[in-house]
């Protein structure tokens, strides 16, 4: 009964195009009329998976909807997040997207058939996960000053483990290798378990490792943390230093997770997933929640999300040209 | 040391046994048996699809739930494999090729207790090992590096050769032509991609579930179809059905295969990386070897399920031992438990055994429990699964068919996955009217891709350097095990058995 009026305000709304705000709020109030589809383009069980099924059960309790995340894995996240780009923009399909989703992909992929920038409407960030330089145990370097001037003294004689060509973790290492200027060869694994096995067993020496998959063997002492990839040091690690204050100024690699939506999704409904997002990803529980998973709660605006984006998509895309990654 | 073992024994079963794990315990199996028994939803899809049930269960119950959802889809997957022809996942490929035999000769009572039975043994024995030995085996997984890996599926490879009971030449064709199916993907050194032809949808390659559904499933059906004898054949098949349970001779006959096969899955489990799936071939292949009439494997012998089933077993349990006590997953479905800890906030590695011993050792309380629950489950389930066989054919393949199509559908929610399942299956047609068997390319696909990337690993660490393969003593040991089993399989006297053999199959 009471949609009725809304409905008629809505028809008013699209016949009359002076009267704009009247439609906005009929349907920021409206929204969401069913089920929201969260894609997330990754399989489940990993850590955006992990962080998006808590993020989304906490979106449904807040919108009176239910938020089903929908897997869809492969293909280095391309997969999924071209379903999201080509998705009907009406608020009820959402994306986790990351920085690998949303710039990795696009800078090391010859081809990818979306647009991180153009084909989506971004809401927010919700957290942050660190990355941490380890070394195995019997490499003889304490720091990174050390470890640099140990791999210079070998150049091409020592091995890092990444969790595939085009990760991160290998992104990360490049850059710090183009950045200290050392050759330290890349040996690329089938993920972060299979590249975090290698290095516990000193098959390589050193992994530029996601914080969730190294910290357990680092408190462990059975991989060396040296330092860590983001500005500021890591809570669970006080004592390890990061990149930039160990000599390389500026250095800065994480991979953050936010919410997108697909291009032309209405302005009111983005305006309300920012404000529920927030909320959620500000929730001290939820903050307690992400730092479990070795991730931290972060927030930002649209604008800062797209400033991001492109600011890291130039980053990347010169290591991903240094390092002569093209995936095809 | 001992004393330890002991009490933290008792600590787990103090935990598992709480009516409310028991409940969870018991709750998972059941659950897991029924999603196993659908064709094509194998144990990876289940947990996945299952996994969002226990967010709100503490980590114990969640964990406790997770796995038993594990065994019980694993065992429904043997179920499948044995009563229609369709392996729910890569190791039970060869339980399909004398369980399904079994069943054809109204063996399926006798197929599906030794498995069960089986199972249950090489679970037993595997979680005492886990007790017992869990932390320095995962110290011996982890001298496994690349060149290891390469030697071990270099000799499983070589072994597959004596699965076959048809020609040499086609065996060595279809494993070839295993190794090119495996390469479809994006290489994992380069990041090229190759044979995807553009569809993104083969940029991680084929998936398991998609070929062996194909090859096995969807290729038994036509054979099937296209068979005017089918009526006639069925209504022996039903009459013929005799015992559900398997005789003395039949224990007497699987005891040794069941042991063995537990000795191989537990060895082989430990390493991340194609365990049960190495195990259970190389299970098959020793009972083959060892059999006074290898001509039997392949029509309907019960080492020849009892083995793969004790191997594939023991491996599963074995596999917690690198995911609990360093957090490395072996393969999907361990990756979604370490992913359901996560979510419980407890981060996966050495530490979770001194950090939450109820945890650890709870598990490893209820991995027998839940072994235990399976067979007092699934035993009086057989009749009700032999009872399945009566269904009609013109209901059970469009029934099996639709199964099929949402199992392989549910693994990457990709609808590409079904027409390269169609696809497959016409060419499993065309094997089976060639008379070339399926289980050696199975195999082949499925260690090619793992063969070729630690090959390629090995050279990239060792700078190109081929020696490293001998220098290393664990690499070295399979290559000489490799040498061995070729050369037994050159000398004159195997080839006259072989010739046998090829003899008595072509009379068939």
């Amino acid at each position: 009964m009471q949609t009725k009026p809304k409905m008629k305000a809505l028809f008013a709304g699209v016949i009359t195009s002076a009267v704009l705000a009247l439609p906005m709020t009929t349907v920021a109030q409206t929204y969401p009329t069913k089920p929201i589809r969260l894609i997330v383009a990754f399989p489940a069980g990993g850590s955006t998976d992990i962080i998006a099924r808590l993020v989304g059960q906490r979106l449904g309790e807040k919108l009176g909807q239910q938020v089903i995340v929908d897997n869809r894995g492969g293909a280095g996240g391309t997969i999924g997040t071209e379903i999201a780009a080509k998705a009907t923009p009406d608020g009820h399909t959402l994306t986790m997207g990351t920085t690998s989703t949303h710039v990795i992909a696009p800078a090391a992929y010859a081809k990818v058939n979306y647009d991180p920038v153009k084909d989506f409407e971004p809401i927010t960030l919700v957290a942050s996960t660190p990355y941490l330089l380890v070394l195995h145990p019997g490499v003889k370097a304490n720091n990174l000053k050390e470890f640099v001037a140990l791999a210079k003294s070998q150049p091409g004689k020592m091995n890092y483990a990444s969790a595939g060509t085009g990760s991160t973790t290998q992104l990360a290492m490049e850059m710090l290798k183009g950045a200290a200027g050392v050759d330290i060869v890349h040996v690329p694994y089938n993920g972060n378990g299979p590249a975090g096995a290698a290095t516990l067993g000193g098959q390589v020496q050193a992994l530029f490792g996601s914080m969730p998959a190294v910290l357990p063997h680092a408190q462990a002492g059975r991989l060396r943390p040296i330092a860590v990839g983001t500005s500021r040091r890591s809570p669970a690690l006080p004592n390890v230093p990061t990149v930039a204050e160990s000599g390389y100024p500026g250095f800065e690699v994480s991979l953050w997770l936010g919410f997108f939506a697909p291009k032309g999704t209405p302005k009111p409904i983005l305006t309300r997933l920012q404000k529920e997002l927030t909320d959620i990803a500000n929730n001290a529980e939820m903050k307690a929640q992400f730092e479990k998973n070795g991730a931290s709660g972060v927030t930002n605006t649209p604008a800062e999300m797209n400033t991001l984006m492109k600011t890291e998509l130039e980053k990347y895309g010169k290591v991903v040209k240094a390092a002569g990654i093209s995936l095809k | 040391m001992e004393a330890d073992i002991i009490s933290n024994l008792a600590l787990g079963f103090s935990t598992a046994v709480s009516p409310v794990n028991l409940f969870y315990c018991f709750i998972g199996v059941l659950v897991g048996t029924l999603i196993g028994v659908l064709p094509g939803i194998g144990p990876v899809a289940a947990v996945a699809m299952l996994l969002p049930l226990t967010f709100n269960l503490d980590a114990v119950g969640a964990i406790i739930m997770l796995s038993g959802i594990y065994y019980g889809t694993q065992y429904g997957g043997s179920t499948t494999a044995i009563l229609v022809n369709l392996p729910g996942e890569s190791a039970s490929v060869v339980t399909c090729m004398d369980g399904y035999a079994m069943a054809r000769q109204g063996r399926a009572g006798p197929a599906l207790a030794i498995a069960a039975i089986g199972s249950f043994f090489a679970g037993t024995v595997g979680t005492i090992l886990v007790a017992l030995l869990g932390p320095p085996l995962a110290e011996i997984a982890l001298k496994f590096g690349a060149p290891e890996y390469f030697s071990l599926m270099v000799m499983a490879l070589i072994a597959a050769a004596v699965l076959a009971h048809g020609s040499m030449l086609k065996t060595i064709c279809m494993i070839v032509l295993g190794l090119l199916v495996g390469i479809v993907g994006t290489d994992v050194n380069s990041g090229m991609s190759r044979f995807t032809f553009g569809a993104s949808g083969l940029a991680d390659g084929l998936s398991f579930v998609v070929v062996a559904m194909g090859l096995f499933g969807f290729a038994e059906i036509l054979s099937n179809l296209q068979d005017k004898a089918d009526t006639a054949s069925r209504d022996i098949l039903n009459q013929k059905i005799t015992g559900l349970m398997p005789t003395v001779t039949d224990m007497k006959a699987a005891f040794g295969a069941i042991v063995r096969g537990t000795a191989i899955g537990a060895f082989f489990g430990t390493l991340p990386g194609g365990g049960p799936t190495i195990s259970a071939f190389s299970a098959y292949a020793v009972e083959k070897k060892l059999a006074k009439d290898p001509s039997r494997f392949g029509k309907g012998a019960i080492e020849g399920v009892a083995a793969p089933e004790s191997a594939n077993n023991a491996a599963v349990q074995c596999a917690f031992i690198t995911t609990l006590t360093l957090g490395i997953p072996h393969g999907a479905t361990m990756a979604l438990l370490l992913g359901a800890l996560t979510i419980q906030g407890i981060a996966p590695g050495p530490q979770v055994m001194t950090q939450r011993p109820d945890l650890f050792w709870g598990l490893i309380a209820s991995m027998w429990i839940g072994n235990a629950m399976l067979v007092i489950l699934n035993l009086p389930l057989v009749g009700l699964w032999i009872k399945l066989l009566k269904v009609p054919y013109r209901f059970l393949f469009p029934a099996i068919m639709v199964f099929m199509a949402i199992g392989v559908y549910s693994v990457n929610n990709l609808d590409l996955d079904i027409y390269m399942t169609i696809l497959f299956g016409i060419l499993g047609y065309i094997f089976l009217k060639l008379k070339c068997e399926p289980a050696p390319l199975i195999l082949a696909f499925v260690l090619g891709p793992l063969m070729e990337e630690n090959l390629r690993r090995a050279l990239l660490i060792s700078r190109g350097d081929p020696t490293v393969f001998i220098t290393r003593p664990i690499s070295a040991a399979f290559l000489v095990a490799t040498a061995l089993l070729l050369t037994f399989m050159i000398i004159p006297s195997f080839r006259k058995k072989r010739e046998e053999a090829v003899a008595d199959s072509e009379a068939l």
